[in-house]
């Protein structure tokens, strides 16, 4: 810690020498005005805000020439990708369970195992991407513990168009086009996307590819008109399909086949301003996110597995925003969620209710203090109510330095799979049910015959509760004259009720029957810091940035447990036993206690050349408990730190055409057998065209 | 942590202070742990059909004689017994005799005595006192690729059939001991260290 503090002030003092003659730069002006909506569902300006917000604008997003929300993501300070079933986000050492992901201020909903799949997430149309840490079910609900990402596409502000080409290794391609109409009142705005790539295998001996050949299309057009300067309408939808092959082996059997993923969604929203001060928006959000999937045995194409999965999500909402005077704002909002799921592995439609309403006050009457005050109460049809507060404040120290602070409680509803799943694997044999199958399931299975032994008692299970956190984030910014912006946020989540698996009865064919239950209680603590220095000389801008994060996520029994001297470890030839000590437990799997990255962008306004070097590092990590203790506790259960590099460069010609090459992963790092989403060196090549409507004179 | 250390440091150095100072104790032989090797505990055989089978029969063991006849099965000379992931102890529902377990927490050279709280239990017809299970008595077992692991620090406290103590640890399910059992290895093959008191006392040194 103390070591970091001086590092810290050291690049500080270091970088205050450097100073002195560079040119002041217009764009750190520029940054004071950034705005962001996600924190308090109103446009705040970022540097104002009394808890953590990260901004990544178009212009970063295009430097660095990626493709889908994954690839912007685990740029990021602080983010990893993680891969369990799709590729979501870890956000304060929290699983991508935890993090809700929006699009324009809405919900995506499918997650499979809890993972909500990044790369569905094209973005050639995205504004800006804000990411809020720490919990914000205050205004957001369930999900909202370790975060929020907010996704915000164009709107159609003017008259243009645009279309890329882009192709590169393992034959990945995209293809975007976007147009957009403004008349007077009007505006029409339409962007579509096909993104396909051959994937790759690490194991070509071995039937089935790592990541099999698939291609997707987005749609998502876009209609605005203003009734008048009060009244104001818009309505946007979004079409996504995406087709994979699957095959793999079951036994010595080829099994072949195709699953289809799509989701769609319509999102109305009214605007009309009452007067100066009171704003009301009316939002009726539908959303379905639907897969399915048939696999065949290849010798006699006799079905091996049929599935499905639908889930519809419903959303009316109400929100009206007072601003009292210049000092108190008052947000209000209503709202109602209906959710439903069928699926293969449920026994009938599935449904929930929630009703909820939020409030919060943002008082700025007090010279240099932002203190914002917020809440959500949520009543569930299927678990118990949730009230979840959340209280933050900022306050400039000096128009240089900003320290915030905040204290909020997020929690995350129990999903359809933990009430309601009823499933066996037809290979494997075991079977899972959700709490609410449960009896029922264990009943049926002793009736046939199929249960040898009792391991938990049903009734033990009891109602299932909402995953809860406390959080508390302290920090600030600094930003010198000299366009050095050092922020630093430290975070410590509590977190109870954590829902685990159990398993619950032992099967005549040896495998077990599981369910879940609310068990363990964990913490993640940390601290997140980004230094970025922008240098600009005549045409030439360079942005560099330093990001780094202290994490720890560990489960507090397991803690208790090793403080007590009760983890033990054998070495498996000496046949030695020995205690695990406290300090050889480095944390929940998949967690890095060190993580950062080195960035630097490039711009040269007079050649229009834009170019970036990113680099992102991850220290080691455990992955797997060998030796029974539940812990990653020996060298052969973690996997060693790394790091990946990526570049872009990028030539505009004529104001209109944009040439653009890069490299991602450009050593080739890999580690087929543990990090198989990691593909190795990609480079590519991408060619793209502005339309933009003569302004007259 | 650290304080424990030092008290355990300390009464040490004083016990060891003590017994130099009163010359005339005799110092007692501590009793000698003993590791036993691939002991099978009804191994399969492939059968004509292609499928394991087992006999079904259990392997006895008495803790100052090595192995038992069958024959012995209903006397109190056995004091444990063998047959896959099942250990039996001679009482309760298994035997005529006084036998019975405790599966402790620790480290197998650390317990010096049985605990004075230790509550003996006995097989019955529905639970062992040595619980079967993954995680539940001495081993984990893995579904995906079938492996039975003894956990570390499970600690086999035994009354023997004729009522003298022992302390037992499982230390590998396979033929050979390999240190990463895959699909080739040999299942149902102990490995397991133990020290017996023939006292009857509850010291172990």
């Amino acid at each position: 810690m103390r070591n970091l503090l001086k590092i810290i002030t050291t690049l500080c003092i270091t970088n205050t020498y450097a100073q002195d003659k560079v040119v002041l730069d217009s764009v750190s002006h520029k940054n004071l005005e950034e705005v962001v909506v996600t924190a308090t569902r109103n446009e705040r300006k970022l540097g104002t805000l009394p808890m953590p917000v990260t901004l990544i604008s178009q212009k970063q997003i295009k430097s660095m020439g990626s493709l889908r929300l994954n690839d912007v993501l685990g740029e990021q300070t602080g983010l990893f990708i993680q891969n369990d079933h799709g590729q979501g986000v870890q956000i304060q050492g929290f699983s991508p369970d935890y993090t809700l992901i929006l699009l324009d201020g809405e919900p995506l909903v499918g997650r499979t195992a809890g993972t909500l799949e990044l790369s569905r997430l094209a973005v050639g149309n995205i504004k800006q991407i804000e990411i809020v840490k720490g919990p914000s079910s205050s205004l957001y609900g369930s999900e909202a513990l370790a975060g929020v990402v907010n996704i915000i596409t164009e709107k159609p502000n003017a008259t243009n168009g645009s279309l890329s080409m882009r192709y590169g290794t393992n034959q990945t391609s995209d293809l975007a086009g976007s147009l957009s109409f403004r008349r007077d009142k009007l505006g029409l705005n339409l962007f579509v996307n096909r993104y396909q790539s051959n994937g790759y295998d690490f194991t070509p001996d071995v039937f089935g590819a790592t990541v099999s050949p698939f291609q997707n299309y987005t749609f998502n057009p876009k209609l605005s008109y203003d009734f008048s300067s009060t009244l104001k309408f818009s309505i946007s939808a979004r079409y996504f399909t995406e087709n994979q092959e699957n095959n793999f082996l079951v036994g010595k059997d080829k099994v072949s086949g195709n699953g289809n993923v799509n989701d769609w969604n319509l999102n109305p929203v009214l605007r009309y301003s009452i007067n100066e001060k009171i704003k009301a928006t009316a939002r009726f959000y539908t959303t379905q996110y639907r897969t399915n999937a048939t696999l065949n045995y290849q010798k006699d194409a006799k079905v091996y597995d049929e599935t499905f999965f639908i889930q519809n999500f419903q959303r009316p909402e109400i929100q009206i925003d007072y601003a009292m005077n210049t000092k108190h704002n008052f947000t209000f909002g209503v709202g109602k969620i209906w959710e439903s799921v069928e699926a293969t592995r449920y026994d009938d439609i599935k449904r929930f209710e929630t009703i909820y309403g939020f409030m919060q006050y943002e008082n700025t009457q007090f010279n240099h203090l932002n203190l914002t005050i917020g809440g959500r109460f949520d009543a569930h049809s299927a678990y118990q109510s949730q009230l979840s507060p959340k209280f933050s404040l900022a306050y400039e120290l000096s128009p240089k330095i900003t320290l915030r602070g905040s204290v909020g409680v997020g929690f995350k509803a129990p999903d359809f799979r933990q009430l309601y799943l009823n499933f066996t694997n037809a290979v494997a044999g075991y079977s899972v049910f959700g709490t609410q199958e449960i009896t029922t399931g264990i009943a049926r299975l002793q009736a046939e015959k199929q249960i040898a032994e009792l391991l938990f008692d049903v009734n033990k299970l009891g109602e299932l509760k909402a995953e809860s956190s406390l959080a508390f984030n302290v920090g600030g910014t600094i930003n010198l004259d000299n366009s050095l912006k050092i922020n630093i946020n430290a975070f410590r989540n509590d977190i109870d009720n954590l829902i685990q698996t159990q398993a619950i009865a032992r099967k005549t064919n040896g495998q077990n029957v599981f369910s879940y239950l609310n068990l363990n209680k964990a913490f993640t603590q940390g601290i997140e810091s980004e230094i970025s220095k922008q240098l600009s000389v005549n045409n030439q801008a360079f942005t560099v940035s330093v990001g780094y994060q202290f994490l720890e996520a560990k489960d507090k029994e397991i803690v208790e447990k090793l403080e007590r001297g009760e983890v033990f470890r054998r070495n498996p030839e000496t046949f030695q036993t020995v205690r695990v000590k406290p300090s050889e437990y480095e944390g929940i799997f998949n967690r890095s206690n060190h993580s950062g990255n080195f960035k630097i962008f490039y711009e040269n306004s007079k050649s229009h050349v834009t170019a970036s070097l990113r680099g992102i590092y991850r220290s080691r990590y455990g992955f797997a408990d060998f030796n029974g203790n539940s812990i990653a506790d020996t060298d052969d259960e973690f996997l060693q730190g790394f790091m990946t590099w990526n570049i872009a460069i990028s030539k505009t010609f004529k104001e209109k055409y944009r040439l653009q090459t890069g490299i991602d992963n450009a050593f080739g790092f890999t580690n087929p057998e543990r990090i198989p989403n990691l593909a190795g060196r990609l480079i590519w090549v991408s060619l793209g065209v502005n339309f933009e409507k003569k302004k007259k004179s | 942590m650290k304080s424990i250390k030092k008290i355990i440091l300390f009464t040490l150095s004083v016990s060891l202070f003590l017994s130099c100072k009163k010359d005339e104790v005799t110092i007692k032989e501590p009793v000698k742990a003993e590791t036993v090797k691939d002991l099978a505990a009804d191994p399969t055989t492939i059968s004509g059909t292609g499928q394991p089978v087992a006999s079904g029969k259990f392997t006895f063991y008495n803790f100052k004689n090595g192995i038992v006849p069958n024959a012995d099965s209903t006397t109190n000379k056995w004091d444990v017994a063998f047959r896959g992931t099942t250990i039996l102890t001679n009482g309760g529902s298994s035997g005529i005799g006084q036998g019975g377990a405790v599966v402790l927490n620790g480290i197998f050279d650390e317990i010096k005595e049985i605990p004075a709280s230790s509550t003996f239990a006995q097989d019955s017809k529905t639970v062992l006192a040595i619980p079967t299970g993954s995680s539940k008595g001495w081993y984990n077992y893995d579904a995906p690729t079938n492996i039975i692991s003894p956990i570390a620090g499970k600690v086999l406290l035994i009354r023997t059939g004729d009522g003298k103590y022992a302390k037992m640890e499982i230390l590998n399910y396979y033929k050979g001991s390999p240190a990463k059992p895959d699909a080739n290895s040999v299942a149902r093959h102990y490995t397991f260290r133990f020290a017996y008191q023939p006292d009857g006392s509850l010291k172990f040194n």
